[in-house]
């Protein structure tokens, strides 16, 4: 897929672009530092790791850098190339982010180089020793007079990719999606979570409103006091007067209520009922209203009591 | 290391961590507002039942509604005393009538009953009457 798109070849005298669509670009040794070694290694990573120690001395000190590895015959060659300054450059040539879709460099293809590739009027690419150089053109010979075409062919497998090689998780579009989505999660959290302080604010607002009338009930230990001393009472009166209510429905025709005594503790109630059955009616309804029911013997008259 | 290297994963987390924040703030919130609320509350609903009870039972005007249990039945059967927030009182040959409104009239006045004794004496009745508040 990568193999049919156009491939430039970018150097340091190229003349801006302008793209329409995508393109692969191979670099020539002016944007990479090449080094080949025998080394004892039987794998790529464990040949990259190496690679920083190979170069020790032969970068620049303030460059950030890559490397490419890949093994060639006995060899290993190492290309060091430094991505922010290669993306810098081609954005200066017209290079638009998404632009590049892979980066290959022109050693990869050092095969391919039967002749000199031309530049310009004073550069052209050959090959040296198995190495790829870049030599001004008046140091050729007879050479110039057959100059390779330089076109997708040219194109290796192994590339690298401008977000890629700069280690880059997210593309540009990823950045701006994923950090759009956290950021509206973020206003959206904050809204609740402000709109929950103001509800705790109005709750606030009613409570310094009750304050201001009862400002005696501002202590935990008035209102205490207060309310336990009133609950008492509350809940006792509304028992005696529930008992007197409960009674007084037991009074209907037939029924004569002799005594009633209501202290503190206890409710006493005597009735004089004026038969068995109006007795027995009555003693229903002292026990459905839990009043102890006693009989007095031989008479229809009943006694009621309820603890208070 | 160059931090422009890493930019969109910078701004991706930087986004992520305000994200989180806010989401710490927002539970944050929720957790003391609910506490918060859940205290006010509590206090808001006594500072009404001590309102509520203080106006039953600690009525300004319980005096004048006590007065009245002594106007309800002709002077002449009623012996009444009143010493500070306590009253006894002895109404004698009630009518059947008489003693319904009493009681209605008793049972409806918020007072602390320490004595309610009903006797039927013939047909009419005597009622002893204590209490405070």
């Amino acid at each position: 897929m990568e193999n049919s798109k156009e491939l430039l070849l970018v150097h340091r005298e190229i003349k801006p672009v302008s793209l329409s669509a995508a393109v692969n670009i191979m670099l020539t040794p002016q944007f990479y530092t090449l080094k080949k070694e025998v080394l004892p290694v039987k794998y790529t990573y464990q040949a990259k790791r190496l690679a920083p120690s190979l170069f020790e001395g032969l970068l620049e000190k303030e460059g950030s850098y890559d490397f490419l590895v890949y093994k060639e015959g006995e060899s290993w060659t190492f290309i060091a190339y430094d991505i922010e300054k290669i993306s810098e450059f081609l954005h200066l040539k017209g290079f638009q982010q998404g632009d590049v879709s892979k980066i290959f460099f022109a050693q990869q293809s050092a095969a391919l180089f039967l002749g000199p590739c031309m530049l310009n009027e004073k550069d052209a690419l050959v090959v040296l020793d198995d190495t790829v150089v870049l030599v001004p053109v008046k140091a050729l010979g007879e050479e110039v007079s057959s100059p390779v075409h330089f076109d997708k062919h040219f194109t290796p497998k192994k590339g690298i990719s401008l977000e890629g090689a700069s280690g880059s998780l997210f593309t540009m579009p990823q950045t701006i999606l994923l950090a759009s989505v956290f950021v509206l999660f973020a206003m959206m959290f904050f809204v609740e979570g402000s709109r929950y302080g103001g509800e705790s604010q109005s709750t606030e607002e009613a409570l310094q409103s009750l304050y201001a009338d009862h400002p005696s009930l501002q202590s935990a230990y008035t209102r205490e006091g207060i309310v336990t001393k009133y609950r008492e009472i509350d809940q006792t009166e509304r028992t005696k007067r529930e008992a007197v209510k409960s009674l007084s429905s037991m009074i209907f025709k037939g029924v004569t209520l002799t005594t009633l005594t209501i202290d503190q503790n206890n409710v006493k109630a005597d009735f004089t009922c004026s038969s068995k059955k109006i007795a027995q009616r009555v003693e229903k309804l002292g026990k459905k209203a839990a009043f102890k029911v006693f009989k007095t013997k031989g008479s229809h008259d009943l006694r009621m009591e309820g603890a208070l | 290391m160059s931090l422009k290297r890493y930019q969109n994963e910078l701004i991706v987390l930087g986004a992520f961590l305000l994200m989180l924040s806010m989401y710490f703030y927002k539970q944050h919130a929720i957790s003391s507002q609910s506490g918060e609320s859940q205290r006010i509350t509590q206090i808001i609903e006594e500072i009404k039942e001590v309102a509520a009870l203080k106006k039953v039972w600690a009525d300004k005007k319980i005096n004048k509604k006590v007065e009245k249990l002594k106007t309800l039945v002709p002077a002449s059967k009623v012996k009444w005393s009143k010493k500070g927030s306590k009253v006894t009182a002895l109404y004698k040959n009630l009518k059947p009538s008489e003693l319904n409104k009493l009681t209605t009239k008793v049972l409806n006045t918020p007072v602390v009953i320490e004595k309610l004794s009903i006797q039927k004496t013939g047909s009419s009745y005597t009622v002893e009457f204590k209490c405070r508040w």
